[in-house]
Order: C-alpha cells, then structure tokens, then sequence
C-alpha cells in the first residue's frame, strides 16, 4: 500500500543558497511512503520531479517514486546512495546524513546505488539523470542534496514515532528515537524500528519534521571510516574490474598512439588461430552517432580510433593484441615532435599579448611600465595522468533492445547515458552496475571507456564483454592535465609590496583555477592584468584533480615567494601583510594556524629549509569573499649538497567553512597532500612524434611509503563559516609551491617548472 | 595445459596457457578478484599474493612457476577477517579507494612473518606497493597497531 503525504512547491534559487540548517521547511520535497514485505519504505522526490509530473496520471503519479530507505522487519536499513564510492568517503556520507536524522542504529545500515533505470522509468525521482541531483564526480556537501538526504531520514523518523505512540496510546511528544529504537521513557517501554516499520508506512503526517542543524564534526561520531572498508580489506569489495556475469569474455584494445589519428590496416588472420580468440572490433569514431544530452559533453568522452580483440580469456586476448598488425595513420598530432618543441611554442607566445583578457583592473600595464623595482619569472608545469589505480574497464552486454553495463565511473549519470547513446536504447532499457570506483582524481568522469565497450559489447550480442585497458593504454589515452606556461610580472612599491601583477598564460587546455579567483587578484593587489592564450593540440585534456588550479597555484605562491625575497622580507610576513586588507579571515587565520603548528622560522641545519604556499580551490564567485577551500602548507625539506631532495613533512591547515567528520576530511588532506607532492617532485608526460612516451609506472614514478613525509592536518584554520566546502581538491595546489619555496630557502635555488626531480639542486 | 595449484588450502586445477600469469588465472580462471591489477610490470603490487609464505607481484609469474605451491590470496588471508592486519586497518580508517589495499596488506602479512615488530626502517624496504590515494601513513601506522595486537595476544596465551 502506498500513500502521498505531502506534494512539494520548489524551492527558488535563493533558497538553495540558504544553508542547510536554516531553510529547510516540510514544503520542500514530496515524499511518500510503502510498505514492503512487512518493512517500510520511504520516497522522496526532488521538486524539479514534482513540477514536471502531471500528477493525475497513473504512470507518473507519486506514489511511483521510488525509494531512498527501506526498512526491514528485522531492522535492517538499507539506504540508497546518489554518490558513488571512489575512496573521498561520499557514499557513507550520504548514508550517514539519512542515520543522523532517522536515528537509526548505523550497524544494521547497508548502502547501495540508487538505480538510475528506475529514476528514469520513474519520472526522475532520484533527480540523478536529469535533474539536481547530479553532483560532479561525488561531492558529497552539496547543500540541496544535503537538505534532501537528511529529509528523507527526518520524514521516516516521524513516522515511526508516530506509529509507536499509536501504539502504545500515548501522546507523540512523549517518544524518542535513538539508536534504532522508539522508546517511552514514562513507561521505560521500547519498540524496535522494524517491528515499526510496517504501521509507520502507513501514517499520514499533518506537517514533514524540520531537519536539525548540523553540529561540528557531527557525522563522525556515528561512524568512523567508510561503509565499504570492510570488504575492502578482506577483497570482497567489487570495482569494475571485478564484475562478472555467466559466460563473460574479454577483450583487450589499443587506440590510435597519436590522438586523432585513424586506424589505417591490420591483419587479423595474423592472430585468427590464436587460442581462444574470437574476433576484432574496429571502433571507427567517425560513424555518426546520436548524441544524447551528457552531464560532461564533449570529445573527452568520445572513443578514439581502435581495434578491440575478443577472446575467451584476457590474458589470451592481450596476447593476440600484442601478435596483430596494426598500422596506424597519425594524422596532424604527429606535428609534435617533442615536448620540447611544444615548449617552445608556450614560450614564444608567451611573449606576445594573450588572446583574452581574463581580468584588467586598475592599470597593470601603465604600473609596470612606470616601475623601476620589478620582478619577473616564467613558470611551467608537463602533462600530467590521474593515474588511478584501477586501470579502465567495463562490461557490457548488448541483447535486442537491451544494455546492461558495469562500470566504475565516478559520475553514474555519465555511464548511464553513454550507455544509452552507444548502445541507441532508450533510457528505460539501460541498466547500470554502479561498481566501486578504483580511484578517480578526474579521469572516471568521462565513460570514454564503457563506450568503447558498449561498442564492442554490440558485435557480440548476447555475451557480457568485459574490456580492461593495459597500465600502457590508460596512460597514453589520457585526458591530461594541460600542459602550461606563464609569465608572471609584478612591480613592488617603495614597501616591496606589489602594486601591480601581469599574469600572461600559454596553455593546451583552459580556465585559470587559482589565479583569477585567489585573494591577490581581487583587490588586493589593486592593478591586475591576466592574459590567456590557448595552443589547442591534439592531445586530449580533461580534470585532473584540482584542474587549472594545480598549476596555477605553483605560480602564483611561487611568484609571491619571488617578491617577497626581493622586499627582503619573510615570506610568511609578506603574505600577512598583503592579506591584512582581505575580506576572508580564513586566509590569515590557516597561515597563523599552519606556522604556528609547524614551528615557522625555527633555526634549521643547513641543506634544510621550510616554505608557505597558500591558495583557495572553489571559490568561483568574487561576490562572496567567503567560499570554497582554502589551503596553507608549510614543507620541511632536506637536500644533499649532492641534489638529493628529501620532503621530511608537511602540515596543512585549511578552512572548508565547516567539517561535518573529522577523520573523512584529514584522510582527504593527507591524501591530497601526497598528489599534490607526486605531482610536483615527479609527474611528466613527453611526447615523441605526437605520442605519448611515458606508460607505466618504471617510467612515470610514484612516490612509495619510504618517500612519505610525515603529513600533520591541523583544524584552527576554519573560521566556522556556514559552509562545508570541498576537501579533495583544495590541499593539491599549495604543496608543490610550498615545497618550492623551501628548496629556495635550502638551497638558495629557484624551481620554476614541474618536475622538480629533473632540477639539479646541488648546492656548496 | 592441466596446472595443479594449491590457493587458500584448496587444490585446484586450471587449463591455461602455462605462461598466463598467475594474476590471471586467480582472477579470471578461478573468479578470484580480490587480487587486483595494476600494472603488470611488478611496479605497484596490487597483485601481491603469498606464494609458500613470500609475498610474490603476481602478474608477472607465469601460473606454471607456482605449480604445487601454497598460494594466499587476500581471501585467504584469514578465515574471518580478523587477521590484526585487517582489525588494524579498520580501526585507523585506512583504506581510501581500496584498490592497492588487498596487495599492501598482503605484502604488510609476509612482512609480520618476518619482523614480528618491524622498525619504520623494515616497513619502508619491505612495502613498496603504490598507493595512489596517499594512505601510506595510515599504512606504517596500522602495520605498527598490527604487530602490536599480535604480541597482546602472545602474551595473553603464553
Ligand atoms: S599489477 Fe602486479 S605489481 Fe602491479
Ligand atoms: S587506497 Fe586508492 S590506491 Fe590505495
């Protein structure tokens, strides 16, 4: 049986912007509830699903939404996740933010994908396909999905109170919930929430409860670490890699080694006896294709020229690749000799006007010109692989009208609708195994790879096609982070302070993350110039952890480290000094915390130094001076006076606004601390005649336990403001220039490009 | 080919090409995926499996090296995942993605064997799988939690 309690008017965009605790009334959602198999579940639609259903048919009607929670006679709560899980912990954060506010004990709690199949066949309730919920590769603080997750735990709790005072006849006002029990304290009388569940599906409430406010660091009280770790370390956990279905077989590829290019000929008689080889997929990009409206549009997700041996095991199939034929037609990329003379080409154009102002406040260029004290550097940072762990893979099996996939993609929106569009069925007949995700930073966002499987996956209807790319594949298809040159100009005053910055950047991808939006640059230096100019190549770009921003951080704090050297000044002080005017307190108080931890300015052997960096990721808008995340890292390092570099630690202070579990958010930091490390001391692609060079880890060096630093994440940098902003990417951006800063202080060398392992650091 | 392998306690025999590695035939012949794939190239020991007691990067051993011999896979690796290795690792939150934690606590139980109490110095030259999350902290700090567990529960027995 099912019931509508309430029907929901939307919320305007102002009052998205509201925070979490404040403005949420019961009028937001539309929620209903079923009894199921003697439980009780619970829905509750998003309001964009409300507005488009015409709520007199029966086929979209609301009692067709579908639900979020259900819970079992025998206590079991089963709580459907919009997020997956790619190791950032977004998966238990929604499950968490439903406990909070049910009350439910998190022991019996089990997670899963919410099925996008039924959002669409159910006039997107989940709002995941199309719709709000959508949050970009699993940010998990998003407010409205916030609002959303901890409504549909505060609506089901009040159900349960209610059917237990009915019960016992008593007055509502009388029970609580606490730990999966409704309880009468009166009459020390206790009902468990299963026994519930059944009479709670079927109460019809006057008004939804309000949402409570969040405490600080409230969720990590619930629970620490993250629902699936104990699969993970007993290796039940299933990633993409890891699915199976009854009469798989797999397939092994290689795309064309210059992007772009074409697949000219290969032999497949070459290989046609080849044990267990069942056949080649030729995946020609330029067959038209419908395309469908994609959360991220665009030739990142597109499949490049290939071919795809089928075989009845992998291992076979790898073989069989390795034996075929294949020439290739390279196409236009091959221009590319080296990256060599791909830097050259960022440097000269470094050395006329970008090609768009991006900012021009006061008069930068008139400053610069009238200024006898100015200092200038050029900056660079390589092509750089995300480099998860878990290598690209899916599985897909394609019968008449049907697409079944597994995927571990980081956006489940992404996967499905490429899904869709690959295998040209409509939305109701996909499918998706939203698997665990090995690992994203970025490079799961795309589904580049579930349609060369889907595509493949259609040649042999019938039979589930699982495709795994090689370690060597994954990294020379890439979607990089873009290779980048800038030259960064400024003229101090008479106090060695800047009155003016030019900022003129060269670069193969886009954006400026962490140069146009950072305190600096709006209004605290008051003349600013910043200049872009794109070199579009062939080689693909996309998200890499922190995107623009994980170069442009290096530049700027780097810069600021350079002015402040010619001011004579401790880089410490001059960064106060410059952001004594600064809206955001959040600035200065991560640089007071993160010294003052870290022991700023204490007396070193020499060959050791520390260096400060410190940027903010996330804050797009300049209306609110108080957004997004910032970072402030000192690094203690140690060379050799024979060049060897030695990062002995790093601590972090930073201010996201809020932190809703403590230990979630320094696993985070120090994660993100050691990207951003690897990052800097190691990450470079090259490229040779339009190829990229680099494909496995003995070429593409990954720091090791014997290389960690010890990572120190330190709390007194937020400020309290009522936000909770992202924390994966934030710490990524400070630690390169950090580390840089005080290789200068050890060494009295400058290091201006990435890698820093390729920079001779002797010293005498 | 016929191969006789020992995985888990369980005798097992495979028909594979006798220089599929190991890697393969656990998770593709055998359906066992906790060993994961990484590399190929025994750079980042996602792949580590124990062969007679050794922490051994699977995919590079071709399955005919192993007939015979005794195999742990991480679903080996206790009857309960209650090794202090897999007690350790929950209770300091140390997976991220997961995806290397199989192979590291593989490689962190051949170590325990060896250096019941290992030094910082031990576990950097004895663990050198990647972890591209960053959990290596939490790693060296849950390896120490380990050993300790096991030595209460010696001294308690004993
Ligand atoms: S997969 Fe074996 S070491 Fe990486
Ligand atoms: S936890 Fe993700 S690679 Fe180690």
């Amino acid at each position: 049986m099912m019931s509508t309690i309430d029907v929901s008017s939307r919320l305007t965009r102002g009052e998205r912007a509201l925070t979490a605790a404040t403005s949420l009334t019961r009028r937001d959602f539309l929620i209903s509830t079923a009894a199921i198999g003697g439980g009780m579940a619970i829905g509750i639609a998003w309001p964009s699903a409300v507005k488009a259903a015409p709520s007199n048919d029966p086929a979209v009607a609301p009692t067709e939404v579908s639900p979020w929670l259900v819970i079992h006679p025998d206590d079991t709560v089963l709580l459907r996740s919009p997020l997956p899980e790619s190791g950032n912990g977004s998966m238990t954060m929604a499950a968490l933010l439903i406990t909070k506010e049910l009350r439910s004990d998190w022991r019996k709690t089990r997670v899963e994908c919410i099925s996008l199949n039924r959002d669409v066949r159910s006039n997107h309730v989940y709002g995941a396909v199309k719709g709000d919920v959508f949050s970009f590769a699993g940010r998990s603080t998003k407010d409205t999905l916030m609002r959303l997750l901890q409504q549909v735990g505060a609506s089901a709790r009040e159900r349960l109170k209610v059917a237990a005072a009915e019960r016992w006849n008593v007055p509502v006002s009388e029970v609580e919930a606490r730990n999966g029990l409704i309880e009468h304290a009166r009459t020390g009388r206790s009902l468990r929430y299963g026994e519930l569940a059944a009479d709670a599906a079927k109460v019809k409430l006057d008004k939804e409860p309000d949402i409570e406010p969040l405490e600080d660091a409230a969720l990590g009280n619930i629970a620490r670490g993250k629902i699936v770790d104990a699969q993970i370390v007993n290796g039940n956990a299933i990633y993409g890699i890891d699915a199976q279905a009854p009469g798989m077989i797999y397939g092994a590829l290689m795309q064309s080694p210059v992007h772009g290019g074409k697949l000219k000929h290969y032999d497949f008689e070459a290989i046609r006896n080849m044990p267990g080889v069942l056949g080649i997929v030729v995946i020609d990009p330029s067959e038209p294709r419908k395309r469908l409206d994609l959360p991220l549009q665009g030739i990142e997700s597109w499949a490049q020229s290939a071919v795809v041996v089928v075989a009845e095991h992998y291992w076979q199939a790898r073989k069989a690749l390795e034996a075929l034929p294949i020439e290739w037609d390279d196409g236009p990329g091959a221009q590319w000799k080296s990256t060599a003379q791909l830097d050259q080409a960022l440097l000269e154009a470094l050395e006329h006007e970008g090609e768009k102002i991006v900012k021009d406040e006061g008069d930068a260029l008139g400053a610069l010109a009238a200024s006898e004290r100015i200092i200038e550097a050029t900056y660079r940072t390589p092509y750089a692989d995300q480099a998860p762990l878990e290598p690209l893979n899916a599985m897909a099996l394609v019968t008449d009208d049907r697409v079944e996939v597994w995927h571990s993609g980081s956006i489940s929106a992404q996967s499905f609708i490429v899904a869709a569009e690959e295998a040209e069925v409509p939305f109701e007949k996909v499918h998706l195994h939203q698997c665990l995700v090995g690992g994203n930073f970025g490079r799961r966002n795309f589904g580049d790879d579930l349609r060369i499987v889907v595509a493949v996956a259609k040649k042999f209807p019938g039979r589930p096609v699982k495709v795994i790319w090689s370690r060597e594949e994954m990294m020379r298809q890439g979607r990089y982070r873009w290779h980048t040159a800038g030259k960064l100009r400024a003229a101090l005053g008479d106090d060695g302070m800047p009155r003016a910055l030019q900022a003129r950047i060269c670069q193969t991808g886009y954006g400026v993350a962490g140069l146009d939006n950072v305190a600096y640059t709006n209004g605290l230096i008051p003349n600013v110039r910043i200049e872009t100019r794109e070199i579009p190549i062939h080689i693909l770009w996309g998200s890499y952890r922190a995107p623009g921003y994980n170069s442009y951080a290096f530049f700027v704090e780097s810069f600021i480290d350079e002015c402040a050297a010619a001011a004579n000044m401790d880089p410490l002080e001059y960064r106060l000094k410059l952001l004594e005017k600064h809206a955001d307190p959040g600035w200065i108080k991560c640089l007071r915390e993160v010294a003052a931890r870290a022991g700023w300015g204490k007396k070193l052997p020499p060959g050791q130094g520390q260096g400060i960096a410190i940027s903010n990721w996330g804050n797009w808008g300049s209306n609110d001076p108080q957004a997004g995340t910032t970072a402030a890292v000192v690094a203690h390092v140690e060379v050799s006076r024979s060049g060897e570099l030695r990062v002995l630690q790093l601590d972090i202070a930073f201010d996201c606004g809020r932190v809703l579990n403590r230990d979630a958010v320094v696993a985070q930091m120090e994660g993100g601390m050691l990207f951003g490390l690897n990052m800097s001391l190691n990450e470079e692609l090259n490229i040779a005649n339009g190829r990229i060079v680099e494909g496995n880890f003995d070429q593409y060096p990954m720091l090791r336990l014997a290389d960690t630093p010890r990572l120190n994440v330190h709390f007194g940098g937020l400020t309290g403001h009522a936000r909770y902003s992202e924390i994966g990417e934030p710490p990524v951006g400070p630690v390169g220039p950090a580390v840089a800063n005080a290789i200068f202080r050890a060494t009295g060398k400058r290091i201006r490009s990435m890698p820093f392992r390729k920079h001779d650091l002797r010293w005498t | 080919m016929k191969i006789d392998l020992r995985v888990n306690g369980k005798a097992q025999t495979v028909d594979v090409d006798p220089s599929t590695p190991l890697l393969w035939v656990l998770r593709d012949h055998l359906g066992m995926t906790g060993t994961k794939f990484g590399c190929g190239i025994a750079h980042c020991g996602a792949c580590t499996v124990h062969v007679n007691g050794s922490a051994t990067r699977s995919c590079v051993v071709p399955v005919e090296a192993v007939a015979g011999a005794d195999i742990t896979t991480i679903e080996g690796l206790s009857p309960d995942s209650q090794h202090p290795l897999q007690r350790a690792w929950l209770e300091l939150n140390v997976p991220q993605c997961g995806y290397c934690q199989a192979g590291m606590l593989m490689a962190a139980a051949a170590l325990l064997e060896r250096f019941p109490s290992p030094t910082d110095e031990q576990i950097d030259a004895h663990i050198t799988n990647i972890c591209r999350c960053g959990t290596y902290q939490r790693v060296r700090a849950a390896i120490h939690r380990a050993a300790a567990m096991k030595k209460a529960a010696a001294a308690r027995t004993a």
